[in-house]
């Protein structure tokens, strides 16, 4: 083996909080060889990022700092550089690219100057020079016109040219490492394929050296040479990929493989555990939530008095859906699909344009006080962010109280054992109940607001991207509590997800969303082993799977998924794009 | 160039405004107890010489009539006359209005420049002693109110040194220059302080932001960070409250004006209130209005031009 491009040596970190010391990295040594793709897998507060910011020193707090070890690139020790020295480094030597990448592009400069800006203070290159490298790179990260696109501002591109911007800028001065925190978390299925896709064109093109930290083991799998597996700031793992995937050693990397929510071969075989019992005998009876040809578009822009344009968005076209009591039902789609929207509608919290929703036989478009007052009653939602879906001002108990009391569902003596009722149904210690949010985790807060909406002993639960913010390790148990609850209390379920996967691991039937029309919907396992729709066939094939064998799609898969996307018109504007300007509309 | 297009049509928006203004002010003036025939006269003032008065100026009709008389001489770009100074409106507030704006341009200017660099030297330091001591300067500068920081600038400066002369406004530019500068550093030590306050704010928020952390990973030194990135995204909300201020402070040239006796619009105003001049402080205060809008016009023009993002 030739000697390593990179070289960790037992790097430790450590951060000085109130005068106590704790330790954030333990001891890691990593080496990067040139041409690797190396993926660091971690749950977040595990240390990825921060080895990776550490290289460059660019940590996030100057309470935060290096005690220990050596980080050796090129005969030198990167710990030991001073901040002149360092900034020729940066950008030059390790470029970075992350996982917001309409966070981490300056909004009011153009793009091209962006890249520019580097290429100018690295290399000395004139305005024109530089420019026209800018120009070159947008092309060879796949700007379809770049020569006009070099004046474009980061708002003005869609999520994956934006990272693809994001990757130009940090490919401009020719690094030799190229960091990229998260590249694709943020992007939706067929996006992030496109760019993991880049991101291996580049290294084949360009041999740069490349750390990919992703908590998404099926990127790790696809796209990675080899594994490091990071757990609260320790080196658990370390190993080429395939050793590593067919045989952790690791209990938690063992747990971290389990929990992949992995997709069965196309046309193969049965999901590994449902159905049990067989799909369950329905009466025929009327379905309990009923939608038929819904329509609810938005104003575009502008909302005062002189300024409206008259041009509307629309986000749900034309939607028709059945759901039955004791359906789990998935609604998949990307961002921009409309399933949001849908799901909002569907319990009465955006107004409807056109079109009617029946919940149990009353008719929002019709009744609406009427049938308000039946939703909230029977209804319930679980949001996606659950931190701010929690006032941070009531311990879990207080918030459970409210609900009950405001619903009249239960009085005086029997809240408290109504409460521990809840808290044992979503596998929360009845401690929890005198605890705030902010004192607890992303995955106890999300049982905490599932506790919420069951405390409506609601018909019909709502979940809207309810694990999108969640670990996958979290994931996985949240999951398994939604299928629990529902077995133990006969729910009815709708299951918002942009993660094709978790929807085919929980839900009977999906129902997939395009541009704000219904495109396809049936049994999960028929339309994931036989997809009926272009679209559907574009999102599956995009999903990288855990096994490295079977390969992420194929160029020409993703081509044809883009040109799916693409064909079918595109009145749509990203909704990134949409909540941005009506923030920022005066 | 689609997002600059609401300069074309926000005057449209501007009428509304004009017309609330005009009839709030009229409601208001005489809402005063007073009469400007007997201010006028004085002593002298009989029944009859009242009468004549009255008659000249319209006072005697009915209040809807002499509302209607002024919208229509607005319409032709007439504001009455005045009946202290026995000329027309426009051009009597015409030869007050270069010391007043001459003032604000100036404070504005100087505040700018006393803020900016404050800001910088705070936000990229927090937490330090310059950090510490801008802030300090900066609360005692809201704190303090402006006709007392006037006159104590002006015994310090005037009085005390003689370097700068006490009050008034000059014939030659270098002389008005000499005038204006105990006025505009009284102005300018407030706002430039509120200033601070909020630009510092936002680079301290922009210091941190993903994109200035991005620009450092490309190997910007953190002076390119602070000046090509920082600074520009944190223009924006101190351009807005700059605005307002102005706003503010056109109506509180009041005060400065009347304390440096610089024979200004606001001067004109408080005289003007006191003969019960009607006509004058309906115009100063449509003056005063248009001057408010069109500050904040040009503010939403700005911010457009700094916000790519901004639609209007």
């Amino acid at each position: 083996m030739t000697s390593p491009l990179l070289s960790i040596q037992d790097l430790t970190i450590t951060a000085q909080l109130a005068g106590e010391t704790r330790t954030l990295i333990d001891h890691v040594s990593l080496d990067l060889a040139q041409g690797e793709i190396l993926g660091l897998v971690g749950e977040s507060g595990s240390g990825k990022s921060m080895i990776c910011r550490s290289l460059v020193q660019l940590l996030p707090s100057r309470a935060i700092k290096i005690s220990g070890g050596a980080v050796m690139f090129e005969g030198r020790d990167l710990t030991t550089l001073d901040e002149a020295t360092m900034s020729t480094i940066r950008g030059s030597e390790i470029g970075m690219i992350f996982q917001n990448p309409t966070s981490h592009l300056d909004p009011v400069m153009r793009v091209g100057d962006q890249i520019a800006e580097g290429i100018r203070y690295h290399q000395g290159a004139s305005r024109a020079e530089a420019k026209k490298a800018a120009i070159q790179i947008l092309q060879q990260v796949g700007l379809p016109d770049p020569t006009r696109q070099h004046d474009n501002y980061a708002h003005e591109f869609s999520g994956g040219m934006r990272q693809r911007v994001m990757i130009g800028v940090a490919l401009s001065c020719n690094p030799k490492i190229l960091i990229a925190d998260e590249p694709t978390t943020a992007l939706d299925v067929t996006v992030q394929a496109q760019i993991l896709r880049l991101l291996l064109d580049i290294r084949d093109q360009r041999g740069l050296s490349i750390i990919l930290i992703t908590h998404d083991l099926g990127i790790v799998a696809q796209t990675c040479d080899s594994i490091a597996v990071l757990r609260g700031g320790k080196l658990l793992e370390h190993g080429p990929k395939r050793s590593l995937l067919a045989a952790p050693k690791d209990p938690y990397t063992i747990d971290l493989i389990a929990s992949h929510p992995s997709m069965p071969a196309p046309g193969g075989d049965a999901p590994e555990e449902k159905p049990q019992a067989a799909p369950p005998i329905r009466t025929p009876s009327a379905p309990l939530l009923e939608i038929d040809d819904l329509v609810v578009r938005f104003p575009a822009s502008g909302n005062g008095l002189f300024s409206g344009t008259g041009k509307f968005v629309t986000a749900v076209n034309g939607a028709s859906l059945q759901v039955m009591h004791g359906d789990t039902i998935g609604i998949v789609g990307e961002s921009g699909s409309g399933k949001s929207t849908l799901a909002r509608a569907i319990l009465g919290l955006t107004p409807l344009t056109s079109g009617h929703v029946t919940f149990d036989g009353i008719d929002l478009a019709l009744h609406r006080a009427k049938a308000l007052a039946h939703l909230r009653r029977e209804t319930a939602m679980v949001f996606q962010d659950p931190y701010n879906a929690l006032n941070p001002r009531l311990t879990v108990g207080d918030m459970l109280a409210e609900v009950l009391k405001v619903q009249n569902k239960t009085t005086g003596d029997k809240l408290q054992s109504r409460i521990n009722e809840l808290l044992d149904l979503v596998g929360l210690e009845r401690a929890f109940a005198g605890r705030k949010p902010s004192t607890m985790s992303g995955g106890q807060c999300q049982r905490a607001g599932i506790a919420r909406a069951l405390a409506v002993d609601p018909r019909l639960i709502v979940a809207d991207e309810c694990v999108a913010a969640l670990d996958v390790t979290i994931q996985a148990q949240i999951i398994d509590l939604f299928r629990d609850l529902k077995q133990k209390m006969n729910l009815t379920l709708i299951f918002i997800a942009h993660d094709l996967a978790i929807v085919r691991n929980l839900c009977e039937r999906v129902v997939v969303m395009h541009r704000g029309t219904i495109v396809e919907q049936g049994r999960s396992d028929e339309i994931f082993a036989n997809p009926g729709h272009p679209y559907t066939a574009a999102l599956i094939s995009a999903i990288p799977d855990i096994n490295p064998d079977k390969r992420l799609a194929r160029l020409d898969q993703v081509l044809q998924a883009e040109q799916v996307v693409f064909s079918m018109g595109d009145e749509f504007p990203a909704t990134i794009n949409k909540i941005t300007t009506r923030e920022l509309s005066l | 160039m689609h997002r600059y297009k609401f300069i074309l049509h926000r005057p449209v928006q501007f009428l509304p405004v004009i017309f609330g203004v005009s009839l709030i002010t009229f409601i208001l003036v005489r809402l005063i107890p007073g009469d400007p025939a007997r201010v006028l006269l004085g002593a002298r003032s009989t029944p009859a010489a009242l009468a004549n008065i009255r008659a000249q100026y319209g006072l005697d009709e009915p209040l809807w009539l002499q509302y209607f008389y002024f919208l229509k001489n607005l319409v032709n770009g007439e504001m009455g006359k005045s009946i202290l100074y026995k000329i027309d409106v426009l051009p009597l507030i015409a030869t007050r209005i270069e010391p007043t704006v001459t003032l604000i341009l100036c404070s504005v200017i100087l505040s700018i420049l006393i803020a900016l660099p404050l800001a910088a030297i705070a936000s990229r330091n927090q937490g330090s002693l310059p950090d510490h001591t801008v802030r300090i300067f900066s609360t005692l500068g809201i704190g303090f109110p402006p006709f007392w920081l006037g006159l104590m600038l002006m015994i310090l400066f005037s009085v005390k040194l003689g370097i700068l002369p006490v009050s008034g406004y000059g014939e030659t530019f270098g002389d008005k220059l000499a005038h204006l500068v105990l006025p505009c550093l009284t102005i300018a030590l407030s706002l430039s302080s509120v200033l601070t306050r909020s630009l510092r704010a936002s680079m301290i928020t922009e210091l941190q932001s993903d994109f200035a952390t991005a620009a450092r990973a490309r190997g910007m030194p953190e002076s390119i960070v602070f000046w090509r990135h920082v600074l520009p995204n944190s223009l924006a909300p101190a351009v807005n409250l700059l605005a307002v201020n102005i706003g503010w402070l056109i109506g509180g040239t009041v005060v400065v004006e009347s304390v440096f006796a610089i024979p200004g619009m606001g001067q004109l105003l408080v005289r003007a209130i006191f003969s019960r001049d009607y006509m004058v402080v309906q115009g100063v205060a449509m003056i005063f209005a248009c001057g408010t809008m069109l500050v904040n016009f040009i503010a939403d023009i700005l911010t457009v031009a700094i916000d790519p993002r901004v639609k209007l």
